[in-house]
């Protein structure tokens, strides 16, 4: 019952919001909202036993496959907790935006938070693509209203380029449901589908495509920069901390049990695309005149080596790969947080119109600088357990490969510590009068930091969380491990 | 039988209360007249009875589709109300023709001689020729309505010369008959039999607006008046599409037909979707948007699954009560906008009148196959059906199809919230209203439970 409370109350909330637009008192109330659904995911949390749970199972559409199962098991619970934790800050940020229409805004985010829950609780092959969908829904809208400029076209790439994954996703589970005798679309039953070599290998792709164009990888990330920037902030927060872990989640929980020999015989090229996509990123990032847009590359590049690091198909890379993906939502919105509050006193997210920042704003640069050691991966740092972890999965796959990764960090480095310059640095050429850390700056970046530091020295909670499925995962690569 | 009847009656009737001058009495009295139908289609009476020297056959089919037929004819004429308030002449009539028109829908819903099949299309079509040149004094009317009877004679012909091929190769019209020969017709006999169906099967898909035989439809259907358009695209292609069902489900398709279906669909929906892409009238849009959708339902033709006929049903109607819609909300906007039927005109509604932007969001979503709408649900079941049916190839052409269809359906989403200073100021009557809101309604509540819709 807590699961369908946790995917109803964004949902009745935005409705309430939709209906009643309360302009004054949205924020307010949406992120009330969203504190209630994290008190109750981190409730969810402490009463988890280790063992996968099984929350809700109603009939919808049997005679095709659609039921509505809702559960959950350790990486599914680290997703939720994912969502629930930035749902509060993402919220939050948007008290900075002057924003028409705060309701709609508002609405619109608590819906995607609703259907992206519905995606990491779904226990149904529909069910998940219904839910994969739906989120997509919302984010349209964000980005079609609030969008900056070009937005009209970027919207609709950004959908079709989603909705081409999701529909290839569609066709693969349609594939399976009616091929295989006996399979009723539950995601548990997903291992003992038992296909063919031959047919496993053109599967993969079919179900990959929808998770590698929601990460996403080199070369599917066409509609990723362009979106990450003119989308408002609070829709690239959506996207970049809890709609790309759709896609890590998606590729785990369903392309890894479906077709394993189909992931074995891809595994090296995943790995190579995903690591020349970080590498160019990481290249593209550090060209970048804009805050935002280097913000989109980096993530770009983040994500290649979370992607690398779950198709190592080994036990280091895919628990780093789930820690990771911890870590950059945490990011993630860290950095996009410093960026909206840049453009906030600047007025422009260009870096070369910055310079000189830290002397008007020291305890901003003290944070911007703290958010950035954890993208950089830094020691004690969250990024440092996750990409380590990674590093080690790689190392076992292939030494070159793993030299690979780490040159990302070594690219990280570079261009986010150049960015640091170019903000922060340099002759002080401000005129204006500009106000340092507000409360609301401290309410959002202090928690976050301190979160990244403290799952930087005590990883265990994490780890323990997806010791369990990870291990049964393995038992779907025998001949890896 | 008796709904024949009753609808023939129901014209007769609304032609009098024309002659005598009542206007207002028409739409009530042909809605009350289609409900008494309905009624009488649902009791059942005289089911499954050969009628007319066993010539007509209301089987389950039949009444499945002649309820939901009427239910649309119903919708058709609640929007009329407000459609035909500022036409002066010839209300009656139409209202009269759509009725007639109708009575050959249902001939098609359950005939079971060929030449039943032959007068159900002509009773549908020709009341069309007439309705499709409604506005006399609009050079596009006319030129739909000449189009359309031209290349709807042309059909027939066809139609007609497939009957005799057929009739020669078996020597009977009765549809059980001619569908059992199909395994035993040998030599030269089995070559006339190929081309009887080959010809059938091409007149029905004049009729359907199945590529290569759907020149007709955008033109036919930009030119005609929009209540008019509103019915071609829902009930005559319903009931189009049944009557193909019924000539050939449950038959032995010979290789040479079943190839020249799946031909016909790939190309149904490469054309239907492709070209839609490049439309900025809305009407010639959803005309090119029926084609696409033409192209869906003839994948559920391919396979000899047990359940097509349901998904038919259910696609058909979903697919029907979306463009109902939209055709209404067409009319509206299209008021506001001086007779502009470029998408543009709907650029702003969401400002303007949000429940009206967020229907017609819903409808299109439905059309466009996105989830929790009865669309999806439409769309799921047709690829199940192909792979089903072991057509993977197909049903993956036919996936990536529907995609190419969402982006023209997203464009008069984007539209119609992208914000706009003077946003469109539309007269929305209560009846109207009510339309739009139903099919918008029905949409989603059908797609959130589809077995409310059961065959």
């Amino acid at each position: 019952m807590a699961l369908l409370a946790l995917l109803l109350i964004p949902l009745l909330t935005a409705m309430v919001l939709l209906v009643a637009t309360p302009t004054r008192y949205a924020r307010g109330i949406a992120l009330f909202s969203s504190l209630v659904s994290l008190a109750l995911t981190l409730w969810l949390w402490s009463n988890y036993q280790g063992i996968p749970v099984q929350a809700l199972d109603v009939e919808w559409a049997t005679a095709w496959g659609l039921r509505f199962t809702l559960g959950y098991d350790g990486v599914g619970l680290l997703m939720l907790l994912l969502t629930a934790l930035v749902y509060p800050f993402i919220i939050g940020a948007g008290y900075g935006e002057r924003l028409q229409h705060p309701s709609m805004t508002n609405a619109l985010l608590l819906f995607t938070q609703s259907f992206v829950m519905g995606v990491f609780t779904a226990q149904n092959l529909l069910l998940f693509y219904i839910f994969y969908e739906l989120a997509l829904l919302p984010v349209f809208f964000l980005l079609l209203y609030w969008g900056g400029e070009r937005r009209r076209a970027i919207t609709v790439r950004f959908f079709m380029y989603t909705l081409l994954g999701g529909l290839s996703l569609l066709f693969g589970a349609v594939y399976c449901l009616v091929q295989v005798e006996g399979f009723n679309g539950d995601l548990s039953a997903l291992a003992t589908l038992d296909l063919p070599y031959d047919t496993q290998v053109w599967l993969f792709w079919v179900l990959f495509l929808a998770f590698a164009i929601k990460l996403p990888i080199f070369p599917f990330h066409g509609w990723q920069p362009d979106t990450y920037t003119t989308a408002p902030v609070q829709g690239t927060m959506v996207l970049s901390a809890v709609m790309l872990k759709m896609g890590l989640y998606g590729t785990m929980r369903i392309v890894f049990p479906a077709v394993p020999l189909g992931v074995e015989h891809w595994r090296d090229t995943v790995i190579v695309l995903s690591l020349v996509g970080a590498i160019y990123a990481a290249v593209i990032a550090f060209r970048q005149s804009d805050l935002r847009r280097l913000i989109a590359y980096s993530s770009l590049s983040h994500v290649g080596v979370l992607c690398a690091g779950l198709f190592t198909c080994n036990r280091l890379g895919m628990t780093g790969s789930l820690y990771q993906a911890f870590a950059h939502a945490v990011l993630a919105i860290g950095m996009l947080y410093i960026s909206g509050a840049l453009k906030e006193r600047v007025g422009s997210s260009e870096m070369a119109a910055m310079g000189g920042l830290k002397a008007r704003v020291p305890r901003l640069a003290v944070l911007f600088m703290l958010v950035l050691v954890n993208a950089i991966g830094l020691p004690f740092t969250q990024s440092f357990v996750g990409e380590w972890l990674m590093f080690a999965g790689l190392w076992q796959v292939s030494t070159w490969l793993s030299l690979a990764a780490v040159s990302t960090i070594v690219l990280g480095a570079i261009y986010m510590l150049y960015a640091y310059q170019r903000v922060m640095l340099g002759t002080d050429k401000w005129e204006i009068e500009m106000s340092d850390v507000s409360l609301r700056d401290h309410l959002v970046l202090v928690p976050l930091v301190t979160l990244t530091f403290v799952l930087g020295v005590h990883p265990r909670p994490i780890l323990d969380l997806v010791e369990g499925p990870v291990q049964v995962l393995l038992t779907s690569f025998p001949s890896l491990n | 039988m008796s709904a024949l009847v009753l609808l023939s009656v129901l014209g007769v009737l609304l032609l009098y209360a024309g002659l005598f001058g009542k206007r207002t009495l028409l739409a009530p009295l042909g809605i009350i007249g289609l409900l008494a139908t309905m009624v009488v289609i649902r009791s059942g009476w005289m089911m499954n009875v050969p009628l007319v020297g066993a010539m007509v056959r209301f089987d389950h089919f039949g009444s499945v589709f002649g309820q939901a037929l009427t239910l649309i004819t119903v919708l058709l004429f609640i929007f009329g109300i407000d459609y035909y308030s500022r036409v002066r002449e010839n209300v009656a009539e139409q209202y009269a023709l759509i009725i007639f028109s109708l009575v050959g829908a249902v001939l098609l819903i359950s005939y079971s001689n060929l030449l039943v099949l032959f007068l159900g299309i002509e009773i549908l079509s020709i009341p069309l020729y007439i309705l499709a040149g409604g506005k006399r004094d609009s050079f596009r009317s006319g030129e739909a309505a000449f189009k359309y009877f031209l290349q709807g004679s042309f059909a027939s012909g066809f139609f007609l010369m497939g009957i005799a091929l057929l009739y020669g190769s078996t020597a009977s019209l009765d549809l059980a008959t001619v569908q059992a020969s199909a395994a035993s017709a040998s030599g030269s006999a089995h070559m006339l039999y190929l081309l009887g169906l080959f010809f059938t099967i091409a007149g029905l898909a004049f009729k359907v607006a199945a590529v290569p035989f759907h020149f007709w439809s955008p033109d036919v259907y930009e030119g005609s008046p929009t209540l008019v358009t509103a019915y071609m695209s829902t009930v005559v292609k319903t009931a189009a599409f049944a009557a193909f069902h019924r000539l050939i489900a449950g038959m032995e398709l010979p290789g040479a037909i079943q190839t020249m279906l799946v031909v016909m669909t790939l190309l149904t929906l490469f054309l239907g979707n492709i070209v839609a892409l490049r439309q900025t009238q809305f009407k010639r849009l959803l005309a090119y948007s029926g084609i696409a959708h033409s192209g869906f339902l003839l994948l559920t033709f391919l396979g000899s699954d047990p359940g097509a006929p349901g998904v038919l049903f259910y696609y058909s109607i979903t697919y029907s009560l979306a463009t109902m819609g939209l055709f209404v909300v067409l009319t509206l906007a299209k008021r506001s906008a001086n007779g502009d039927e470029n998408i543009r005109i709907f650029r702003g509604l969401y400002r303007s009148s949000p429940w009206l932007a967020i229907v017609t969001m819903l409808l299109l979503l439905s059309l466009a196959g996105i989830p929790l709408t009865a669309g999806f649900v439409a769309k799921y079941q047709v690829f199940l059906l192909g792979i089903e049916g072991g057509y993977i190839l197909t049903t993956a052409f036919a996936v990536a199809m529907a995609l190419v269809g969402v982006y023209y359906y997203v464009l008069v989403i984007r539209e119609a919230f992208t914000p706009r200073e003077q946003a469109p100021e539309l007269v929305v009557s209560r009846l109207n209203w009510l339309v739009i809101s139903f099919c918008g309604l029905a949409v989603v509540v059908l797609g959130l439970v589809p077995e409310l819709l059961r065959f």
